[in-house]
């Protein structure tokens, strides 16, 4: 027997790196092939100014058969150039378009993480073990889907308000009515229901419920309450795998969301132009943003597999 | 107890919205997109049991209407999810070897990209038919599915069961399909079928609730019926396809927690 | 004067019958009390009960605890009165030792933990080499899944004792594990009841109890039906029905005679 610590951790972790660049190259290699098999040329559809129009034909190689372009495409995917937009912002690097709100994106996305995982997880310390009328009103609210929570939440506000208005007891509030368009609250509004909505919470705090369920009553919790231990140093390291698990499957699932309620709350982040930017059919935006979020998403997930390693030895044994 | 019934009736909710979404045009599409701004808004009546909305085309049969716009994609994507997911899990997890491994490696890159983004890339490439968004569905549903076959088959491909069927001269295709898939399996697809067509359900909403894609105007669906609503003070016009797709959505929740795993804890 | 724990009229009900019925048992600081018992018969269920583990309701209907000096009614005992009991003065050597330990702990925190809440020693090689490691640095980096059984029994018996305990439960501590191990626990509880440690042997193998135990009481179906000597028990002078047989099993695996 060898005492295994730092060496395979790391081998474990490089493993998984190895295979999420393997994957994220699928994936590259996935939304170009998809861009570019479409019917028809890409410029038709545009209404591409005609001054732009021969830059961009030989800027796309449309003139080349499709397994070239593809071939191309991906070269310059892989180089790290996403290319320009076509029509949402013509001649615009996609980089350029879609950095700066990528930045707010993310901090909305991990925001909406960091509440649904902590807002489900107090849940489930409360309720696990307990008959709970908490879980059916819980389900009830947390199955809507985010774009209908959202229209129920600003029609409420903006009818309270409305009304509130009327018989004089407020004065007009600044972010009268929503969507308006710039308020701390709109943004605040999109985080807390991306958290709860399309049956976030619920799953977050079943899962966390059944974590902590199964860890109070394994054999190691009894004994350590025979011992007269407290349980919470025990605890936590169980809940926080059980965590780090369960974020893996959320993000993906929030990133959806979220371009959803930004579009919905009118919030300008990348969420919102891959909207504008796919109904404009501006491929080179939308692969460029589909390849960012598939690329954050391998990221996390990266990050994840770091913190189970470091935290469950028994993954990290070697077979 | 409780949650039998409620499986019951979730089960009752699916099947009355596949019948709804079969029958409906047999009364014709005139009741939907009769516009008559005469009968702009009326309440509570007979003839309106849920009342009008703003263009005076009866809320009730805009409701029922609405289940063409998810019912058959729906299905669709959980046919071509539960059709790729079964055959890649199950093949691969009980022989292993090359091809599974390319097929994991497949549903690895599907699942890489959200689903979500995934459906609006496709959308704005392909154009935004619901059978071409069903298709994306389904296709991005089926990792998840496969994945988790994958894993049941492989461990169970060495317990103590399938090695004593196998001595007892039972074939593989037998043992696979019959008793590691249907037996063991069935509530585990079946859940993520349902998982698929609740999916869909939502997705097709929000599209023609935000617009551009989806369906659109005079067509219903519960996504645009709630447009146009909005700030009008009609509780009910805005109720109505709310609580239709929070009933239809909680149908599929209901009837998956009632499929009984075995291998459950 | 010699510390004694003492259990007087345990009864236990499930959800649906009675488990555990007037159970009454005393261990004595130097001596080892056995509990022997076919499978099911209310032995860990007993144990349970003395830590105030019962998980269940209605649980524990009747039942006092004498123990340093304090008296415990346990059907409603809190867990602030288990306290002073649990670790300190009473350690558990729960049946399947492995399971016991937190797999995402290293032997060296798990012994750690418990020895920090006792008035002993807080180094953990120190339990380790009591519970019969000659090396204790060469386990005290690894997780539970890494251990041999024979190892995890040790490393969750040091567990129990760091506490500072001077009873002991152990549930089973052979079950499952070779001759040689077995034979080396043995040696080592016998160590351990020669330094004074009171113990509460739990077992259906009753081959181990000639050498180690100064009392035997033969549990059936949450009763128990007889308290023998251990001289009673080579000579076979056993007389409730679960007691013979138990022993006539015995006999026929010692002896390798079967049918
Ligand atoms: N949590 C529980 N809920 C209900 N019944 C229980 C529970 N735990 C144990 N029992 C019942 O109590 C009885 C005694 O169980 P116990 O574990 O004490 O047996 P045992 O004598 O230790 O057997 P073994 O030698 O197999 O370990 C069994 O019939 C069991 O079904
Ligand atoms: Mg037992």
């Amino acid at each position: 027997m060898r005492i295994q610590g730092g060496s395979a951790l790391l081998r474990a972790l490089l493993a998984r790196a190895g295979v999420l660049v393997a994957v994220l190259l699928g994936a590259v290699v996935l939304v170009v092939s998809l861009v570019h098999l479409a019917p028809g040329d890409a410029l038709d559809a545009q209404g591409i100014p005609e001054a732009l129009r021969p830059a961009l034909e030989a800027r796309w190689h449309l003139d080349l058969p499709v397994w070239q372009r593809v071939a191309i495409h991906l070269g310059e995917v892989l180089s790290g150039d996403l290319g320009t937009s076509l029509a949402y912002r013509p001649g615009t690097p996609v980089a350029e378009v879609i950095l700066g709100p990528a930045r707010r994106s993310a901090v909305w996305l991990f925001s909406a993480l960091a509440l649904t995982l902590t807002w489900g997880t107090a849940l489930a310390l409360y309720t696990a073990g307990r008959a709970s009328a908490h879980r059916v009103a819980l389900r009830t609210v947390s199955i809507l889907p985010v774009f209908l929570l959202a229209h129920l939440s600003v029609n409420a506000l903006n009818e309270g308000a409305f009304a509130a208005m009327n018989a004089g007891w407020i004065d007009r509030p600044d972010w009268f009515a929503l969507p308006d368009q710039a308020s701390a609250l709109r943004t605040a509004l999109a985080v807390v229901l991306l958290a709860v909505g399309s049956g976030g919470l619920t799953e977050v705090h079943a899962a966390m419920e059944r974590a902590v369920t199964s860890a109070r009553r394994s054999p190691w919790a009894e004994a350590a309450l025979a011992r007269g231990e407290p349980l919470a140093p025990h605890l936590w390291r169980h809940l926080l795998l059980a965590l780090t698990d369960l974020s893996l499957h959320r993000v993906a699932f929030l990133i959806g969301g979220l371009v959803i309620l930004e579009k919905v709350l009118l919030l300008h982040g990348v969420g919102f132009i891959l909207w504008d930017a796919a109904l404009h059919r501006d491929s080179p935006v939308v692969a460029g943003i589909t390849l960012l979020a598939a690329a954050v998403l391998a990221v996390v997930r990266l990050a994840g597999d770091a913190l189970r390693l470091t935290l469950d030895p028994r993954l990290r044994s070697d077979p | 107890m409780r949650w039998r019934s409620a499986a019951g009736l979730g089960a009752v909710i699916l099947l009355a919205v596949v019948l709804a979404a079969l029958l409906a045009p047999l009364s014709g599409y005139d009741l939907v997109t009769d516009v008559d701004p005469g009968r702009a808004h009326l309440g509570l009546s007979l003839a309106h049991p849920l009342g009008t909305d703003h263009l005076g085309r009866d809320v009730r049969w805009r409701l029922v209407f609405a289940s063409r716009a998810f019912a058959g994609p729906g299905l669709l994507a959980a046919a071509v999810a539960g059709l790729l997911g079964t055959l890649g899990g199950a093949l691969g997890g009980y022989r292993g070897g090359p091809l599974a491994g390319s097929a994991r490696y497949l549903y690895a890159v599907i699942g890489s990209i959200p689903r979500f983004v995934l459906v609006l890339l496709v959308g704005s490439v392909y154009g935004d038919s619901p059978w071409v968004l069903a298709l994306v569905v389904g296709l991005s549903y089926a990792p998840a599915l496969g994945e988790a076959l994958h894993s049941r088959v492989a461990s169970l491909r060495r317990a103590e069961f399938v090695r004593a069927g196998r001595a007892y001269g039972l074939s593989d295709a037998r043992i696979l399909w019959v008793h590691l898939v249907w037996y063991a399996s069935r509530a585990l697809i079946g859940r993520h079928l349902l998982a698929v067509f609740g999916y869909y359900v939502v997705l097709e909403s929000t599209l023609a609730y935000i617009g551009g894609f989806g369906v659109q105007e005079p067509m219903p669906s519960w996504g645009n019926m709630l447009v146009f609503e909005w700030g009008r003070g009609q509780w009910l016009a805005l109720l109505a396809p709310a609580a239709a797709l929070w009933l239809v959505v909680s149908a599929t929740r209901w009837l998956a927690d009632a499929l009984e795993d075995p291998l459950d804890v | 004067m010699s510390e004694t724990l003492s259990l007087t009229g345990l009864a236990i009900r499930g959800p649906n019958r009675l488990l555990v019925e007037n159970v009454s048992l005393s261990l004595a600081a130097g001596r080892v009390t056995a509990l022997v018992g076919p499978s099911g018969s209310g032995k860990t269920l007993t144990a349970r009960a003395l830590l105030g583990l019962v998980g269940f309701k209605p649980g524990v209907i009747s039942g006092t605890l004498e123990a340093g000096g304090a008296h415990l009614a346990l059907t409603h005992a809190t867990p602030q009165d288990y306290r002073p009991l649990r670790g300190k003065l009473l350690g558990y050597l729960p049946q399947g030792a492995r399971a016991s330990l937190d797999p995402l702990w290293t032997v060296e925190r798990s012994v750690g933990a418990s020895a920090a809440l006792g008035s002993g020693p807080n180094d953990p090689s120190h339990w380790l080499r009591l519970s019969g490691f000659d090396d204790p640095e060469q386990v005290l980096r690894h997780f539970p899944h890494e251990l041999s059984g024979g190892m995890a029994q040790r490393a969750a018996l040091a567990c129990a004792l760091a506490g500072g305990s001077r009873f002991l439960i152990a549930d089973e501590p052979t079950t499952g594990l070779d001759p040689t191990v077995q034979e080396g626990i043995l040696r080592h509880l016998t160590r351990l009841k020669a330094r004074g440690l009171g113990v509460l042997l739990i077992t259906h193998d009753l081959r181990l109890l000639p050498e180690l135990a100064d009392e035997v009481l033969v549990m059936a179906a949450g009763r128990i039906e007889e308290r023998v000597t251990p001289e009673a028990l080579v000579a076979g002078a056993l007389r409730s029905e679960a007691g013979v047989r138990l022993l006539e099993a015995t006999r026929t695996i010692a002896s390798g005679r079967l049918g």
